[in-house]
């Protein structure tokens, strides 16, 4: 039909300028998401499928500082930050292995971001 | 960067598994591949980029923690992920007033004005379209947008709106129908003509 074939035509015209236009998403939204992506990891790989279910958060003394932590995800950063601090302080004896290469082969898959460096990242990157 | 061969980069359902193992450089690819197709299918069905930066960003989550648990071989990963924002917008289209769709950052129409050229012109149409767009029932909206705007086929709208491919023609066609008179009054000032 005539008139449906000029109203495809016309209305691609609409949908090729809106392709030009395609939203573009702000840098500071990838920044988020891939800092999502972090924190879920870090969850994920402290608690393993099969892993006893974290503690209740109660109102509690225990509770109260689990919270405060963050659960299992904070808990984790905060095993390796501890770890490392532990060995970046010391001087180790030379039966010892050297320790900052130990941090750098810790058994944490994942690189700790921080938010302001990614931002920069996806600005470089054109989003 | 993870690795690819020089043909075809990685499918997104082995980055997810990636990711899944702990590897940051598959979050961070696929956070570069799909986040921008996301907002930009949120823009365009809720009109409003702030919405539309919650409803990707929630999408995004909700990928993240359920990459564990993906099933190989079953749905395409940006299948899932589409109908989970197209569900989001949908909350957030219900959770609004009225349910209109706003006009965010719209250039205002020349009344009566010849076509502005180039870049101005496609703003010009893009936004039209968008304010079209809102006008339209949401089932309708959806399969317009991802069937002209996201480019999608037939077979993957079906799946992510889990309808029949019958069902998306219908729709799509339908809410072309209501476009073309929409926008029909505009021809003039948008710069494109009647002849058949």
């Amino acid at each position: 039909m005539t008139d449906n074939n000029a109203d495809d035509r016309n209305l691609d015209l609409f949908f090729d300028a809106a392709r030009q236009a395609a939203p573009r998403a702000p840098d500071a939204l990838l920044a988020r998401v891939m800092q999502d992506a972090v924190s879920v990891q870090a969850g994920q790989l402290a608690q393993p499928s099969g892993a006893p279910a974290a503690p209740h958060a109660g109102s509690g003394l225990f509770g109260q500082l689990w919270s405060a932590l963050g659960g299992w995800g904070g808990a984790a950063g905060l095993a390796t930050a501890c770890a490392a601090g532990i060995w970046i302080g010391l001087a180790p004896p030379q039966v010892m292995p050297d320790p900052v290469q130990l941090v750098s082969s810790a058994s944490s898959d994942y690189d700790v971001f921080v938010i302001g460096d990614l931002a920069a990242e996806f600005a470089s990157e054109g989003g | 960067m993870p690795r690819t061969t020089a043909a075809a980069p990685l499918p997104d359902e082995t980055l997810l598994a990636m990711f899944a193992r702990g590897d940051s450089a598959a979050a961070r690819e696929l956070t570069r591949r799909l986040t921008p197709r996301i907002f930009a299918l949120s823009v365009r069905m809720l009109g409003d980029r702030v919405e539309a930066e919650d409803v990707t960003q929630e999408a995004m989550l909700r990928l993240w923690r359920m990459a564990p648990d993906w099933t190989p071989g079953g749905a395409q990963v940006g299948t899932w992920l589409y109908r989970v924002a197209m569900n989001l917008c949908i909350d957030a289209q219900r959770r609004r007033r009225g349910g209109a769709v706003p006009l965010d950052e719209a250039p205002e129409p020349e009344d009566g004005a010849r076509p502005a050229d180039g870049r101005l012109q496609d703003a010009a149409r893009a936004a039209a379209l968008q304010a079209a767009l809102g006008d339209l029932p949401d089932r309708q909206r959806q399969a317009v947008v991802l069937r002209h705007l996201q480019d999608l086929s037939n077979p993957e709208i079906a799946e992510i709106m889990e309808i029949s491919v019958e069902a998306v023609e219908s729709l799509t066609a339908r809410g072309k129908r209501a476009l073309a008179a929409a926008l029909a009054g505009r021809r003039a000032e948008l710069g494109y003509s009647d002849d058949g």
